[in-house]
Parts: structure tokens; C-alpha cells; sequence
């Protein structure tokens, strides 16, 4: 899913790979992309399940504005992932309503 | 309380416009923008924009972004970043989240430049992961480098809509369609006839029924639609597909107007919620100012302009620049806005059906419908001509406000005049040398050039092409149509990519003679484009 080449912007100069963990899978992504692009790259497509129909949900405006594609990072919740740069080692959970545990 | 002489919010082109002609004339100026970036959504803009010389045109979008900020570094413009204004008042006073503080700010002059939202539709499954903005796929591919997806259908055929499909494919995406309701295509003809060679197909009277899959996307069902905007039975088609992107439209974000109290309307014309202004872009608020998709969804070069208009103002109405200079720079830049204005896709011509360009000319019914002119219908434009050699052959059949290729000729082959908005001519009379300049400065690719004389038997067309990889001199491959279907085989003869030309290869095919008017773009075998 990476762009190498563009062409008109040319080559992708990315800087660093680094690793994070998403629900328990060792994922890789360049340091200080969005967490989303990471996470779009290694083929999730499901950021969280609403808690009112437990229904899936994934990037939808890619610019921090929707709040569609807000997960669990570092155990901190509803964080936009469009908008986050990723960290070496960072944690990042499915979200379900508010939370990472699964709904019932 | 800090103050300052002016307050920009969004660091969009209206705002960094704003804030860089305030600065020159001396003000202290501040942009606040949300964004971890400013620039809002120009470093996305990755296609040549559109019209004169004075609205940068023929520059992509992303290089006249990096242009402002250099411009706003040397004025000295201070430009906040991760700071989310959610205060306005009436008293000019604003309220900033900044890293999660409420940051309190004075201004003498406030400009809003906060840009707009993209407006969604709700269809069966539209919440599924898959379904996506356009913006969203501008941002994941041309500011991360990340496919938003492998097979894509795009709904809303306005520029966005075919702007961002055509990007799809320069990303190495497949775009399976191009869905509206609308009966006619709403971007720009030559933008839509950029995809259509590509073979992207245009369902226009179409909707989506439903976007198929349990977590995510996993395919779309479209169907066709009455003049009710009703789904007829039997109409349904289906297309694999794992990503859906929606470009239906702009909204102003002028909660911070209304929040401050200034007098709003909610105006069709100018995409819904706005505050009503001045011709400086000036409330019902003195002092208070409203610039770009904000005060009425229009594009980058105009709000660039609005911009300008609003810094100028308040600069006036701070004393530091008196009535003259005011009027003699608001003419200069009023006359900038109202030539991009013109035109049949012009803001006071939206909404209405035009059979007919200015010079009398029937608009083309195919365009509209399905993105490309018939071979039948390119002839009788005025940019369309046969002469001996080589010369250029001008596909642009709507008045739409763009004139790079009457400068740029060094032979003044071609002709707009004065009115930008004019279809161009080719002159008969002068001599085309084959440069190629007026190919790739050409912001709707619409400009090729034709030597029915190349050889006995062989007619040559030189093609704009932005796409990887990029063929060389002997490629072997299939010409297409402007409907981009397959004609013939083909090889390239000759390539020319100098820096002049801004990524825009000149590819030049050569072509059995009864083609020459026919053959659009270069598929490489094996090649997805």
C-alpha cells in the first residue's frame, strides 16, 4: 500500500522504521507518521466498534476532524489516529465504545 | 492577554494570504491553525492549477503552498500550530486550546479563514470502514504516501471528485467508477476527460445503494436514478471494490462567525452556512473578517485573493495604509477575482444549464455525460484545426478561466485575448515549432500535438502523461481513445521531461493516419495506467 515512487512528488522519504504493538501483533510503520497510516499500510481496516451498535469503524477524514478512526494508545482512549504520530514501541488497541475491552 | 494587530485563524491559502499582505503593510500579525502543519489543504493539491499568470496558474498546488510560506517567513508572520481557536467574541478576544490550555488572545482586526468540511451521504453501509472523504484519500496518498486503497469508486463527479480520481490513478490505484446523481458532470470537462482516456467509466443519474461488507468494505452496489432521485428497480450494478470515496461537496465552518454573533445566511450558492460580508470580506462585526471557503465555497486561487482583499482591509482600518493604496490594491485584486469568476462554472452561474460557450459553441452532451468529447464534437472547436506539420490541437470546449497556453507559446500560435475565459484559437497563420510548452502547461491536459506529416503512413501525437513508470523512446504499447478504449498498437517516439515542464513527461506516439485524431494516451503493456 506504500507509495515509493510518485510521479510527481517523487520518492517517499519516510525516515525511520520503527515497531508498535497493535492488539498484541508486532506492526511496523515509520516513526512519526500518522498511527493510521501504519495501521492502513499493514492492512487494518477496523479501528473501533461503536458502543451503541457495536458496529466497526476505520479512517473516514483522515484530518483529525470526524473522530472516526480513534483508538486506545497507550492506554489513553478516543485518540485520533489520523492525526498521531506513530512512536517506537507505542500500544495500540481496538477500541470498543470508550474502551479496549470488547463489548458484551 | 496578548495582542496583536491581527488575528488569523487557519493557515489555509485564505489565511496565510491574509496574514502575509497584513504583515508587509507592518501589522503584528498571529495565524493560529489546528493542524500540526499549515498550509491547510494546498499541500495536497498535487495538480497544475488553473487561471492567469497573476493567480499563479499552471503552478501545482503544493509548490504555491511552499510559496506562501516563504512568503509569510519573510513578512514575518507568526504561524501557531496545534492550536485549536474555539472562542470568538464579540469584542475581537479569541480563545485558543493550546496543548490542552485556554490561551486567551486580543486582536485590533480578526480574520476567519477556517476553510470548509466535506459534506457526506448516507447510504446503506456508508459507515463502514472502506468508505472514505476524498480529502481522506488526498491526505493518505499525496501527504503520507500511503494508497487509500487498491480498487476504488469515486461518488460526486465535481472537481474534487475527478481531481482526486485522476490522483487515484497517478498513486497507482484503480478507479472502478465515477458515480453521481446528478445527470451531468459537475467538475471541469477537461478534468473528466483526463480520467475518461485513462478508461475510468462515469455513471452519471447514478447513486450508491449500498456499500457491501460485515467489517469493512468488501464491494458497492450503484443503481441508476429517476429525476426524483428514486433507484429504478433493475437498474443495479455491482462493482469489487474495497474502498468507496465520497466528494459530494463543501461546507463552510463558520461556527466561530456565528458564535461571535455576526449576521449569517444560509445560502445555497455559496455552499450553506455564511457570514454576510462586505466586499473587503468585512461582518456585520467591525474589525471582524471572513476570507476564503468560509465566507462561500469557491477554490485555493480565489480564496488566495479573498485573502489578500480582507489583510488589506484591516490594514486600512488599523491606519497603517491609507484610502488610496487601499483602493488602488482592492481594484487590482477585485479585477484578479472576478476574471477566475467567469465562466460557465462560475459561482453565478452555478446550479443553471448552459447549452452553449460564449462564443456560441454547443457544449458538449457527451462530456457531460461521460467525460469525453466524440470525435464528431472535437472538430468543430476553434482550438481544433488541420494544418501542415505539426501543431497544436486544443480539446477545450467550456469557458473556464485559464490562459497559461496563450503566454507560454513562443510562436503566439494560440489564442484567448483578454478574457481569460475565452475557448482558445489556434492561428492558422502562425508556425508551431513543436516546442511542446503549451502541452504541459496546460492545467487540464487538454493541449496535444498532431503532425499528420510525421511520416507517409504515420501521424505523430505528442500526450501530457504523469504516470510511473515513465515509457522511453521505443516502448511498445496501445493507444487510447479519449473514451479510453483500446485503437491501436503503438510506440513511443520520442520523450521530453525537462524541469520547465513541472513532472508533465511529453510522450510522443506515433500512429497509423487515420488515428491521429483519435489516439488520447499511451497504455504499457503490463502497466495498470
Amino acid at each position: 500500500m506504500r507509495i515509493t515512487e510518485h510521479p510527481i512528488l517523487g520518492e517517499a522519504n519516510k525516515g525511520r522504521l520503527v515497531t508498535f504493538d497493535w492488539d498484541g501483533k508486532i506492526l511496523e510503520g515509520y516513526e512519526g507518521e500518522p498511527i493510521a497510516a501504519a495501521l492502513k499500510v499493514a492492512g487494518v481496516m477496523v479501528h473501533r466498534h461503536t458502543k451503541k451498535g457495536n458496529s466497526a469503524r476505520g479512517i473516514f477524514c483522515a484530518i483529525g476532524r470526524c473522530t472516526d478512526c480513534v483508538m486506545v494508545v497507550d492506554g489513553k482512549p478516543n485518540v485520533r489516529t489520523c492525526v498521531t504520530p506513530l512512536v517506537e514501541g507505542m500500544k495500540v488497541q481496538t477500541q470498543y465504545g470508550v474502551s479496549e475491552r470488547k463489548l458484551d | 492577554m496578548k495582542r496583536y494587530d491581527v488575528i488569523v485563524v487557519g493557515s489555509g491559502p485564505a489565511g496565510l494570504s491574509a496574514a502575509i499582505e497584513a504583515a508587509e503593510k507592518g501589522l503584528k500579525v498571529v495565524v493560529f491553525d489546528e493542524n500540526s502543519k499549515p498550509g491547510g489543504q494546498l499541500f495536497k493539491q498535487i495538480h497544475k492549477f488553473f487561471g492567469s499568470k497573476e493567480h499563479r496558474a499552471k503552478m501545482r498546488g503544493f509548490k504555491i503552498g511552499e510559496e506562501l510560506l516563504r512568503e509569510a517567513e519573510k513578512a514575518s508572520v507568526e504561524v501557531v500550530l496545534n492550536a485549536i481557536v474555539v472562542g470568538l467574541f464579540l469584542d475581537k478576544e479569541i480563545t485558543v486550546n493550546i496543548n490542552e490550555e485556554i490561551v486567551h488572545y486580543k486582536g485590533d482586526a480578526i480574520i476567519i479563514a477556517t476553510g470548509a468540511s466535506e459534506n457526506m451521504v448516507a447510504f446503506d453501509g456508508w459507515t463502514l470502514p472502506g468508505v472514505i472523504g476524498a480529502g481522506a484519500a488526498q491526505t493518505m496518498m499525496n501527504l503520507h504516501s500511503v494508497k487509500p486503497g487498491n480498487k476504488v469508486l469515486m461518488l460526486g463527479s465535481g472537481n474534487v471528485g475527478v481531481v482526486v480520481s485522476y490522483q487515484l490513478l497517478q498513486s497507482g490505484c484503480q478507479v472502478a467508477a465515477i458515480v453521481d446523481a446528478a445527470s451531468k458532470i459537475g467538475g471541469y470537462g477537461v478534468h473528466a476527460a483526463k480520467v475518461a482516456r485513462c478508461g475510468v467509466p462515469f455513471y452519471l443519474s447514478h447513486t450508491i445503494i449500498k456499500a457491501e461488507g460485515d467489517e469493512y468494505v468488501t464491494g458497492v452496489t450503484i443503481g441508476e436514478v429517476d429525476s426524483r432521485f428514486q433507484v429504478i428497480p433493475g437498474t443495479e450494478k455491482y462493482f469489487d471494490v474495497d474502498t468507496i470515496c465520497v466528494a459530494v461537496g463543501l461546507s463552510p465552518m463558520s461556527q466561530l462567525l456565528k458564535m461571535a454573533g455576526c449576521d449569517m445566511e444560509e445560502n445555497p450558492k455559496k455552499g450553506g452556512f455564511v457570514p454576510l460580508c462586505d466586499e473587503y470580506g468585512e461582518t456585520s462585526i467591525s474589525g471582524i473578517f471572513a476570507a476564503g471557503d468560509v465566507s462561500g465555497i469557491e477554490e485555493a486561487s480565489s480564496a488566495m485573493i479573498e485573502g489578500r482583499i480582507s489583510g488589506a482591509a484591516a490594514a486600512y482600518k488599523l491606519g497603517f495604509i491609507d484610502k488610496e493604496e487601499l483602493e488602488i490594491k482592492i481594484e487590482k485584486l477585485e479585477k484578479a477575482l472576478s476574471s477566475l469568476r467567469q465562466g460557465m462554472f462560475g459561482p453565478g452561474n452555478k446550479g443553471k444549464d448552459i447549452f452553449r460557450t460564449e462564443e456560441g459553441y454547443d457544449i458538449s452532451i457527451n462530456l457531460l455525460k461521460k467525460g469525453y468529447l466524440t470525435d464528431e464534437e472535437v472538430m468543430k472547436y476553434p482550438g481544433v484545426k488541420f494544418i501542415k506539420g505539426i501543431h497544436p490541437v486544443i480539446e477545450c470546449s467550456q469557458n473556464i478561466p485559464c490562459n497559461p497556453c496563450q503566454d507560454v507559446c513562443p510562436q503566439k500560435c494560440i489564442k484567448i485575448g483578454e478574457k481569460i475565459t475565452s475557448l482558445p484559437v489556434v492561428d492558422e497563420d502562425s508556425t508551431c515549432i513543436g516546442c511542446g510548452l503549451c502541452v504541459a502547461s496546460c492545467s487540464g491536459q487538454s493541449i496535444f500535438l498532431v503532425n499528420e506529416d510525421y511520416e507517409e503512413e504515420y501521424t505523430s501525437v505528442t500526450l501530457p502523461y504523469e504516470f510511473l513508470p515513465l515509457p522511453e523512446k521505443g516502448t511498445r504499447g496501445i493507444a487510447l481513445d479519449r473514451s479510453g478504449h483500446r485503437i491501436c498498437e503503438t510506440e513511443v517516439v520520442e520523450v521530453k521531461s525537462p524541469s520547465a515542464f513541472d513532472h508533465t513527461n511529453l510522450l510522443t506516439i506515433k500512429v497509423p493516419k487515420e488515428m491521429g485524431m483519435k489516439a488520447r494516451f499511451f497504455k504499457q503493456q503490463g502497466v495498470g495506467i
